[in-house]
């Protein structure tokens, strides 16, 4: 287009202009680079560095933007052009604190400067300034599945944050779970008596808000589309069918209680055995009275058994904690001792896990005389008219008998995640991916699957992925919410096991993402970890062959297939990292500033050494997120790695398309390296399979290099951290003396 | 520095650990004005100070890294570092903040190149590694801090080598004469997400914290463990330098314990039993891990974490809060109580003793506002008209995951409030 | 003070209910601090730091345990609580503010008054001498005491630690801080009669407390 305008900044700051020759590089800049203005500046940084910047931009009209000096990590304050596309060349970070010092190194160090500074304006070259997804849409209705105390909180905090607010509610009434507790946990101090659940007031505040509408007996039909314009279709149990557009979706959906007739040693099914649900029941009944059985039996003894059905090593229940039921068996326990002190109460536990004020709580109980011992439960077995619990009083050492009027199992919470995706069948093999989705996983038998929650349209599978257990939790530590469904955050128990109130925390974190959902969505951003980015997917459907590994390789199930087979990109369901990108074996697809162009041509712009000059040239291709931030820090101290190494910072390895590495060893490149996260189960890429995926096409690579006759050595991937900023110096210098060892790529010269 | 622009529509975060972190950004993200402030030189708070997170042993620098380029990239959120909250007043939706700029003698021009450092002799004990070792009076926090930018140490002022690393400066960024500034800024909502502080260990007195080298906290080994720590990653311990193989953990070192804190901490056996696996990635199976606990509260998903644990055999659990320590003459601490698990008397030696600190409200060490509620711990319930509130572990102790929980939903009640305000005003 | 009371010796019920109320509430309602009892919460410190520890049957945690257990025989038949010094070190240590101590003291107390402390139990012979010694007058005589203690166990045992002790009490009467004519009569407080009334008093106080329930 003519009215780009090029322009090259080389900063002489920090060292660069007395230990490089800024000389030879604005020459590169010139004649290889063809930037149209090229100024040099002794703190480019500075107040009056950065102006003569903006004064160009304004004046001369120019469009990009090369600033040669630190890395892209650093100075963003400073070099923060909106309007304008740029590229860094990292000549601090990447070269002059990572070469070791000294002249016998000039010549290296200077090589490896003029080629970041090729790279940079081959880069520039190839970009724009992203635009924004075209197809961003701004309903910002949130629609909150799930009518218990994390859907009610949910609802309640959007409205009143000035959110239009749909809430679906399969049974007839609100109040889930919650409804059917006599009472709850205190939620401040004092931490001492069982409290009011506060739900009837929730409800009326929920059902009195202009902004929420309620659909009771209601479930979801189907949920097409994309953040910003999600339809619904809620349907009645009468089959009655009505369509809804919202922006976002909070799926507080809760749980289910373990099933007690699959904990038959411990009395499951005994009519003096109960649940915590159970016992709940019975309490509301009794409504601060004597708590009697359900066959009308005053209870004069009750034994609670902790983690019945939970923390199951062995794969027959549930392997995980629940969490609550400590603090829930404490305040049963409580019910009994208010209403008649004369009740004994045992409460058997492994561990008590009642953490934080907790501890006041607990306190509490034992001094309504609520005895506790770290036992181990073998059996309840009915004995006269209730029950005895036979254990192992781990504190005394002994096998003891004991017996009860009613025994409390401790059971788990089971989330209401609908249908597990992973289990799904791929409705036509796609060939060639490694995906969990696609792999040969027996297909189960319709009937066993739970009924979906949502029922997605997506082409990967109708409810929220889920993380282990059936859990929709987050796989992340920092990022709670980052679920792979955009704009779609479960909240409450579904997302993971949790008392209610950090349900109600939970519920009002979720949102938050909601609202942050609609908004980016409106603004046609990215979300969640390229937030705010505008550059989105941009695809040539008519070189697309319909091989649809984008649509099955998408992290994020942003993409469906038409009728016709081709991809449809759902660009609000985007998260931008590039996995389609890598996977497009016809390079269709590409963002507006980064592309198979722009990191090709980085690729392609080197001034290549010849076969005998004993200066291998090693690609590195790194994580932008962990492994280019280490470099970086390597820079920061000191830690030197070879001055043959170039690296590229890719938006995840994922997006890695193997053209670039196939072009590299074509363009005379010694070799390849790949830096990314950690894959496996406790996978580090924040898109999820990106390494995963990378290191599965790397393995594809090998019969490419074969018929090359290039050594399989040449392209080598490795799993780093973000801490590794010494270990990815000594990775890049073993390998540069791999690449020594078997010598100079023969392809040089040949293009 | 001038003053940020803010009003009533302005949100207020007060600390920039990752609750904070979280906080401003969930805001900012939504597309609220937001400023952050930040007592010391960096954000990051403590986790930056952690090698790795339970349970997926990541490394809590990558999520910062995640936060601090959303943070690069959000024109809405201001940081201001070296600033504290000297008061506040006013009431919900109209609050007068009036915040304290500490000196750091490094203005914004800095370009984090070094030199200052390279030319000033003087070291001071490292609080980026709890003390442990030492780092040049003018310095960057660490190689992750944000603003990326040195300091001088106020101990240097007046010295030589404060004009030494005048002198180094090529771009003119120190400048010696900066003075402490008070700034007064008008917000809507604050959030405390001040965070949490290790429990002072020296109190727990029969461990003998301070006087037994060879006993640490569970923060300070987080130091050693680290690549980028006092050591180099390798766990040595500090009597003799010589490496540490057979390591007790001690839970509830001053949690769950009324003459301390009498609240549980909650992080503390989760974070043993990640440290146990630091203990392994060490030494393999000649490492040998003892934890002493009441009860190991590896609470929801995270409990095949401890089962993972309970089948590593370098790992031994024993059922007892610890009596006392002593030390023998090589320097080994010897641990000295009861495993009540059938009663069985232990004088148990060890190379070293890591004792699984509590936590405590940093809140406990700055005064707050009058009508900010605190429970008996310290922990920040927020006021009652709800302007302002607390976020992450300075609310309850909570570990990361959900004090970013914590921090996001605290996010939408101070929107609430932003929102609420603007409604009424309109 | 929780008095050393000697009174008839109880049947031990056959079989004690298990994890009932009914042992802790009668611990409570008998032992001086029995109702801290069930706040302890198994740490094992205490039973740790007892300097004396190696020596018993059942640190206090274990006690403790065995109450709520409901192990009435095993509990008040221990030596466990009469080996306690009073030092106090688990008091300091408790992290839920237990006054251990005193609930050994008052478990010890109680047993005896039941009749089921061990039949040989020299802290418990001690203290049955002092208490007698020093309730005769209201005031400690220290000689009589001693003597008392040293021939509790005959004649020639009693000499030999007399004259093991010798040198000792020699030392103490060059100091002045023996005198052994207080063997025959001592000095008394002034007023012995209204010592007497208010022991007395305190009697009637300690039989008004709950009866002992089983």
């Amino acid at each position: 287009m003519a009215d780009k305008k090029f322009a090259a900044y080389l900063c002489a700051g920090c060292g660069l202009g007395e230990v490089l020759d800024l000389g030879t590089m604005e020459k590169v800049v010139k004649r290889e680079g063809k930037m149209q203005v090229i100024k040099r500046h002794d703190v480019l940084c500075s107040a009056d560095g950065v102006q003569a910047i903006r004064d160009d931009i304004a004046n001369e009209g120019v469009t990009h933007v090369l600033i040669a000096g630190c890395s892209r990590r650093a100075k963003t304050e400073a070099f923060d052009f909106p309007e304008t596309a740029m590229a860094r060349a990292n000549l601090r970070e990447g070269v002059l604190w990572v070469v070791a010092p000294g002249t016998d190194h000039d010549e290296v160090r200077q090589e490896m400067a003029d080629d970041y500074i090729r790279m940079g304006c081959a880069e520039l070259k190839k970009m724009a300034v992203p635009t924004g997804n075209p197809n961003c849409a701004s309903n910002k209705r949130i629609l909150v599945v799930g009518g218990g105390m994390s859907g009610l909180t949910a609802a309640i905090e959007a409205a009143e944050t000035g959110y239009e607010v749909l809430l679906v509610e399969k049974e007839p009434q609100l109040g889930g779970w919650a409804a059917k507790l006599y009472k709850r946990v205190p939620f401040r101090e004092p931490y001492a008596e069982p409290q009011d659940t506060g739900l009837a007031e929730l409800i009326a505040r929920v059902e009195a808000h202009p902004k929420v509408r309620v659909h009771l007996a209601s479930t979801l039909a189907e949920t097409a589309g994309a953040p910003g314009r999600f339809a619904v279709k809620i349907a009645t149990e009468s089959g009655a069918v009505t369509q809804e557009m919202v922006g976002a979706i909070v799926q507080a959906s809760g749980f289910s209680t373990y099933d007690l007739a699959k904990l038959p040693e411990l009395g499951g099914g005994l009519p003096s055995v109960v649940d915590q649900a159970g016992l709940e029941q019975l309490a509301k009944a009794a409504n601060g009275g004597v708590i009697q059985r359900a066959d009308g039996q005053a209870v004069s003894s009750v034994v609670f058994v902790q983690c019945a059905g939970q923390r199951d090593a062995s794969g027959t229940h549930l392997p995980y904690c629940s969490g609550h039921c400590c603090a829930t068996s404490v305040k049963q326990a409580m019910y009994f001792k208010d209403a008649n002190p004369d009740v004994d109460t045992v409460v058997l536990y492994t561990d008590l896990r009642m953490p934080g004020m907790g501890e006041d709580f607990y306190r509490s109980a034992q001094s309504k005389g609520v005895i506790f011992t770290k036992g181990q439960v073998s059996t309840v077995k009915a004995a006269g008219t209730g029950c005895s619990v036979n254990f192992r009083d781990l504190i005394l050492n002994e096998e003891v008998t004991l017996g009860a009027d009613l025994v409390v199992l401790a059971t788990g919470q089971v989330p209401n995640s609908g249908v597990n995706i992973d289990l799904l069948a791929e409705p036509a093999a796609a060939e060639q991916t490694p995906t969990d989705e696609a792999s040969a996983t027996p297909v189960e038998p319709a009937a066993a699957l739970p009924p979906s929650i949502l029922n997605l349209t997506y082409r990967q599978g109708p409810d929220l992925p889920q993380l282990k257990a059936g859990l929709t939790d987050s796989h992340f530590i920092c990022f709670p919410y980052e679920t792979r469904r955009t704009g779609i955050y479960a909240a409450g128990p579904v997302r993971r096991p949790m008392d209610m109130l950090q349900a109600t925390d939970d519920a009002t974190g979720a949102a938050l993402k909601a609202i942050q959902a609609v908004e980016n969505a409106a603004l046609g951003r990215a979300a969640h970890p390229r937030s705010g980015d505008l550059s989105y997917p941009i695809v040539r459907l008519e070189g697309c062959t319909q091989c649809k590994r984008c649509t099955v390789e998408c992290p994020f199930g942003a993409i469906d297939e038409d009728e016709r087979r081709f991809p449809v990109f759902n660009e609000s369901r985007c998260r931008r990292c590039g996995t389609c990108m890598g996977a497009c074996p016809v390079r269709v697809i590409a963002f507006e500033n980064y592309s198979v162009d722009t990191v090709g041509s980085q690729i392609k712009s080197l001034d290549m050494p010849d076969e005998f000059s004993e200066r291998p040239r090693i690609l590195l291709l790194a994580c932008e997120n962990d492994a280019y931030p280490a470099l970086d820090m390597a820079g920061v101290s000191r830690i030197c790695y070879s001055a043959f190494v170039r690296a590229i910072p890719v938006r995840c390895l994922g997006s890695v398309n193997t053209i670039w590495i196939t072009d590299a060893l074509n363009s005379g490149w010694d070799g390849v390296m790949l830096m990314g996260c950690k894959r496996g189960d406790d996978y580090q890429c924040h898109f999820v399979k990106g390494s995963e995926l990378a290191h599965y096409r790397l393995s594809k690579i090998d019969d490419t290099l074969t018929q090359l006759s290039l050594e399989t050595e040449r392209v080598a991937s490795f799993e780093v951290a973000i801490t590794d900023s010494r270990r990815v110096a000594a990775l890049i210098n073993d390998y540069a003396e791999t690449i020594k060892r078997i010598g100079m790529s023969p392809l040089k010269g040949f293009n | 520095m001038t003053a940020p622009i803010a009003t009533s529509q302005t949100i207020l975060v007060v600390g920039g650990g990752i609750s904070g972190m979280t906080a401003a950004l969930e805001a900012a993200e939504c597309g609220r004005d937001v400023v952050l402030v930040e007592r010391s030189p960096t954000l990051g708070g403590r986790t930056a100070l952690l090698y790795r997170y339970f349970p997926k042993m990541c490394h809590p620098t990558c999520g910062l890294e995640i936060n601090l380029r959303r943070l690069k990239a959000n024109r809405r959120v201001r940081v201001l570092t070296m600033t504290e909250v000297a008061g506040i007043t006013g009431r919900r939706g109209d609050y007068q903040a009036t915040l304290k700029i500490r000196p750091r003698y490094v203005n914004e021009t800095c370009t984090a190149c070094g030199d200052c450092s390279a030319a000033v002799s003087a070291e001071i004990p490292n609080p980026y590694n709890y003390g442990l070792d030492k780092i040049k009076a003018a310095h960057l926090p660490h190689v992750m801090a944000y603003p990326q930018r040195y300091l001088l140490d106020p101990s240097i002022i007046g010295t030589a080598d404060a004009d030494q690393a005048k002198a180094a400066c090529k771009v003119g960024a120190i400048d010696l004469e900066m003075q402490e500034e008070t700034v007064q800024l008008a917000v809507g909502a604050v959030l405390w997400a001040t965070g949490w502080r290790p429990y002072d260990a020296a109190k727990i007195q029969p461990y003998g914290y301070g006087r037994f080298p060879n006993v640490i906290t569970s923060v300070e080994f987080e130091r050693l463990a680290d690549p980028s720590g006092p050591t180099g990653g390798k766990l040595l311990r500090p009597s003799d330098g010589k490496e540490a193989k057979n390591i007790a953990f001690i839970q509830c070192a001053g949690s769950r314990d009324e003459n301390h804190l009498r609240h549980c901490s909650r992080i503390c056996c989760m974070a043993t039993l990640k440290q146990t696996q630091y203990v392994r990635e060490a030494l393999g199976d000649t490492a040998q891990s003892t934890v002493y606990y009441i009860d190991i509260r590896s609470i929801d998903r995270l409990e095949d974490f401890y089962q993972m644990v309970q089948r590593d055999a370098t790992v031994k659990f024993v059922k007892s809060k610890v009596a006392r320590i002593a030390q023998a003459d090589n320097g080994d601490p010897i641990l000295h109580g009861v495993d009540t698990e059938g009663y069985h008397r232990y004088a148990t030696a060890h190379d070293l003793v890591v004792l699984a600190i509590g936590m405590e409200p940093e809140s406990n060490a700055i005064a707050l506002p009058q009508d900010v509620i605190t429970d008996s711990s310290g922990f920040i319930e927020g006021s009652p008209d709800g302007g302002m509130c607390g976020a992450g572990s300075a609310s309850s102790p909570l570990d990361v995951n959900r004090s970013v929980q914590s921090a996001t939903g605290a996010a939408l009640r101070a929107i609430k409030v932003i929102y609420q305000t603007a409604s009424e005003e309109a | 003070m929780h008095a050393l009371r000697t009174t008839g010796h109880q049947t031990i019920p056959a079989v004690a209910a298990r994890y009932r109320n009914n042992f802790l509430k009668e611990v409570e309602a008998h032992v001086e601090d029995g109702e801290w009892v069930k706040m302890c919460m198994q740490c094992g410190v205490c039973a740790g730091s007892c300097p004396l520890g190696a020596h018993w049957e059942h640190p206090p945690q274990e006690l403790f345990m065995m109450i709520r257990a409901g192990k009435r025989a095993e509990v008040l038949t221990s030596d466990a609580m009469w080996m306690c010094t009073s030092c106090y070190n688990c008091v300091v240590r408790c992290p839920r503010k237990l006054p251990i101590t005193q609930i050994m003291h008052g478990i010890a107390s109680y047993a005896q008054e039941l009749g089921l402390a061990p039949e040989v139990q020299p802290t418990r012979d001690f203290s049955i001498q002092f208490w007698k010694n020093c309730t005769k007058t209201g005031r400690v005589n220290e000689m009589k005491l001693t003597v008392g203690l040293y021939f509790k166990d005959g004649l020639v045992a009693g000499i030999k630690q007399v004259m093991n002790m010798l040198p000792v009490a020699l030392g103490l009467m060059k100091a002045g801080r023996l005198n052994p004519f207080e063997l025959l009569r001592g000095h008394s407080p002034k007023d012995q009669k209204g010592i007497a009334a208010m022991l007395k008093r305190a009697r009637a106080i300690e039989a008004q407390r709950a009866p002992v329930t089983h």
